[in-house]
């Protein structure tokens, strides 16, 4: 049980590859490619690492939102 | 008029071949004029797949280049009511057609057939630009592995930028006893990378491997991967049909187990 599944492992891997190739760029590239939409959106809008995401789909780049939590 | 779909999926080896022959037999039992075109100039399989590499003439880099007539190469299969194939050449390649001859071909044969099935080569190269220059859909196929769902991401962010939208995929060789333990993606976790909507989830079943070696389509066999790729035909013809479990004729007890074992 204390074991992590290989399908845990595939999918985490996974994941990354699929990110890097959807942007055609290294997955460290993705990272600082979030951390400075983060930054220049930060002056404009008050967003926290929670409520702040940027999802890289195959055709669009998606920056979500989650504004304010009731 | 009917529809061009080409079968495709980046990587090698997943079963394009096997579906294409599988959804051409099945889609020609549920009534429908089918043609099978093998598109893998160079490497011909799907006669061999479907029984059919004893009747060959000509094929379609003959058709293409006007050595023949259609009618003339087009190999029709006795064991199914309306269903064709148009065999690829052996000892040719890949650039001797081209996306624009390939697109004509499709074009004229949407006025005969209700389904014309494109059997893509592995690959992003010339070959799969061949096979999906006159395609109005996609069946993407791909096994729960990583490097056949990377390259099938791949593949689908192509077909977007070559403005094919309508996708569908199937996943294949799904082995439910892996699954189980953790140590074999499910078709959820799949469906959830590639977000483009199921059509199919074939279990790996040793009855493909007997039709293959019988030439013979699993469709036309009793099996449970051939009941699947049914009812995947009724749905490329736009029937609702719900999903079969794939954990059908396990007792409770297995399954409250599965349920406590779940990561």
């Amino acid at each position: 049980m204390l074991k992590t599944s290989s399908v845990a492992v595939a999918k985490s891997r996974l994941k990354t590859l699929v990110t890097s190739d959807r942007v055609c760029c290294a997955p460290c590239d993705y990272d600082n490619i979030c951390r400075e939409l983060f930054s220049s959106l930060s002056k404009y809008m008050e967003i926290t690492e929670e409520n702040f995401r940027v999802e890289i789909c195959r055709t669009h780049i998606l920056i979500t939102f989650a504004g304010d939590e009731t | 008029m009917g529809e061009v779909i080409v079968i495709t999926s980046g990587k090698g080896g997943v079963g394009k071949t096997t579906t294409t022959a599988n959804i051409g037999a099945g889609l020609s039992q549920l009534e429908k004029k089918v043609i099978v075109i093998d598109t893998d100039l160079g490497l011909r399989n799907l006669d061999v797949v479907m029984g059919l590499e004893n009747q060959i003439v000509y094929n379609l880099v003959d058709v293409v280049e006007g050595t023949c007539r259609l009618k003339q190469a087009l190999i029709r299969d006795k064991r199914y009511e309306n269903l064709y194939l148009l065999p690829s050449a052996q000892t040719r390649d890949k650039t001797a057609i081209s996306p624009g001859q390939m697109k004509k071909l499709t074009s004229e044969l949407k006025e005969e057939f209700d389904y014309i099935l494109l059997d893509c080569p592995a690959g992003i190269e010339q070959g799969f630009q061949n096979a999906i220059a006159g395609a109005d859909r996609a069946i993407i196929v791909t096994t729960p592995e990583v490097s056949a769902i990377r390259d099938a991401d791949r593949i689908i962010g192509l077909l977007e930028s070559n403005h094919i939208r309508d996708m569908a995929l199937i996943i294949n060789r799904i082995r439910m006893d892996m699954v189980r333990k953790g140590d074999m993606m499910t078709v959820d976790d799949v469906t959830e990378i590639l977000s483009i909507p199921l059509i199919g989830a074939i279990p790996d079943d040793e009855q493909v491997v007997i039709g293959t070696n019988q030439g013979e389509p699993v469709i036309g066999l009793d099996s449970s991967a051939g009941k699947i790729y049914l009812n995947v035909c009724r749905r490329i013809m736009g029937a609702e049909v719900p999903f079969a479990d794939l954990n059908a004729g396990r007792g409770f007890f297995a399954r409250l187990t599965d349920a406590f074992r779940k990561n």
